[in-house]
């Protein structure tokens, strides 16, 4: 899960990466499976855009910005996006180069994500995470999406246990009735 | 940082005698104000200074539902209803709330609104939440550091019903299928959140509209609550998520840092990890 996430989101600044450093050159893909990446910037030696990631699999969806600095050599301004089942890219000929590239450290309210870029003979053959941890230094939990939960999997809870309760807004009529009321009760 | 639920450890919940609360009728509801008492605290100043607190919210909820109550007939509310009062023209707090509840409309991208399906301006959906949080601050103006504020079922709360303790305070969710049962409970103040709102509705089936999004019935929801760190996020995403579905629900858990519970209206939950039996995980 965690692992997805993270490269998810090193794809989208990936993603990034190339149209910077591609420099007006044609891009052809940017993806991996489950994931589809879609990335726009400015190019010049710097590019810069939002990534949104989402993995398929699990349904898990996260959005974030990143940027990240290439080596580019144009000043066009480029976008890529697409899908496909490949985790690795194929650059135009301009791009046959390679080098490791960092992107920007980025907050989201995961915490800081960095991801670092390897390419070879044109060809992303390596994202590391650089830094994907929470303000606690914690693993960072990537998603915090509502998924499908038995009621068993809740805290089971009792009126008596609890000193408040939430419910959808009742009437003061419906009030008279409600475990609210009985609560207040005992509290009077 | 204890275990964040312990339903059986007695002295706690309901059983604590030290916690006093009140009760007045305001905005067609009924609004709670609980209070315990702190260690050391006459059982006589405890109840003045309860009472006094619970006299500064009603005066508070009372004062904004003359403003924005469209039952009220001599409301501001109720004249630009009418047709007699411009918008530009009302008061500040009324200009104020529906620059938020618009706000609101664009960050939902229109699931929650402000206006009713005939164009009038109604704000019944972020007052209520509005008071509460009003009326937070207030408490919290009076220095009361343990409260907890229940209007109708949305709550907010700060400090712990146990005084000096981290204890959070526990709230229950009523359970839709069974309004005598509670679903589960959710420990506020842990983690940031202090406010819970649900929205719901009494019958199956009933359709929320907003801003020309019908919810699709099947994957529409039945009662849905969300948690936050203040009670004009959770009310207002509480609501968005009735009307705008599956979709929303997606929107809300990515772009804000909220739990959510939605009942769906075939009986099936979906939950974030803050749902989760707490309990369980730690041990």
């Amino acid at each position: 899960m965690r692992l997805r996430a993270g490269i998810s989101a090193a794809l989208a600044a990936a993603a990034i990466l190339v149209v910077g450093w591609q420099a007006g050159a044609q891009v052809t893909a940017s993806n991996a499976s489950t994931v589809t990446t879609s990335a726009a910037g400015t190019t010049g030696g710097t590019a810069s855009g939002t990534g949104s990631t989402a993995a398929g699999a699990t349904g898990s969806s996260t959005s974030g910005s990143s940027s990240g600095t290439g080596a580019g050599t144009g000043s066009t301004t480029g976008s890529s996006s697409g899908t496909g089942s490949s985790s690795t890219s194929t650059l135009g000929a301009s791009a046959k180069a390679g080098g490791t590239y960092a992107g920007t450290a980025v907050e989201t309210r995961f915490g800081t994500v960095q991801v670092q870029v390897t390419i070879k003979a044109g060809v992303i053959t390596d994202v590391t995470a650089l830094h994907l941890t929470d303000q606690e230094q914690r693993s960072v939990q990537i998603s915090a999406r509502a998924a499908p939960l038995l009621r068993s999997e809740v805290l089971s809870a009792q009126s008596a246990n609890v000193q408040t309760i939430g419910g959808a807004t009742y009437t003061s009529e419906a009030y008279l009735t409600s475990l609210q009321a009985a609560l207040d009760a005992a509290h009077f | 940082m204890q275990p964040t639920s312990k339903p059986s450890e007695p002295g706690q919940g309901s059983a604590d005698p030290r916690l006093r609360s009140r009760t007045f009728t305001s905005m067609g509801t009924v609004v709670s104000l609980a209070i315990p008492a702190a260690p050391g605290t006459a059982p006589q100043a405890a109840a003045e200074e309860l009472e006094a607190a619970a006299a500064v919210v009603e005066q508070l909820f009372n004062r904004l539902d003359r403003t924005f109550s469209l039952y009220r007939p001599d409301s501001e509310a109720s004249a630009m209803a009418r047709g007699e009062l411009a918008l530009m023209d009302a008061s500040a707090d009324m200009r104020r709330l529906y620059v938020e509840a618009t706000e609101w409309r664009t960050l939902t991208e229109g699931a929650f609104t402000a206006e009713r399906p005939d164009g009038v301006v109604d704000l019944a959906g972020i007052v209520k939440a509005h008071a509460i949080r009003e009326a937070g601050t207030s408490l919290l103006a009076l220095g009361l550091k343990d409260w907890c504020l229940n209007a109708g079922g949305d709550v907010l709360v700060d400090g712990s019903p146990t005084p000096e303790s981290t204890q959070p305070w526990l709230a229950g969710l009523v359970d839709p299928e069974d309004r005598t049962t509670l679903l589960t409970a959710f420990p506020l103040g842990n983690r940031g959140k202090h406010a819970l709102a649900t929205s719901g509705t009494s019958e199956r089936g009933h359709h929320i509209w907003s801003a020309g999004l019908p919810a699709a019935r099947d994957e529409g929801f039945r009662q849905v609550s969300v948690a936050a760190a203040d009670i004009i996020t959770a009310d207002v995403l509480a609501t968005a998520i009735m009307a705008g579905g599956a979709r929303t629900l997606a929107l809300a858990t990515s772009r804000w840092d909220v739990d959510v519970l939605a009942v769906k209206n075939d009986g099936g939950l979906l939950a974030t990890p803050g749902f989760r039996n707490l309990a369980a995980q730690n041990s």
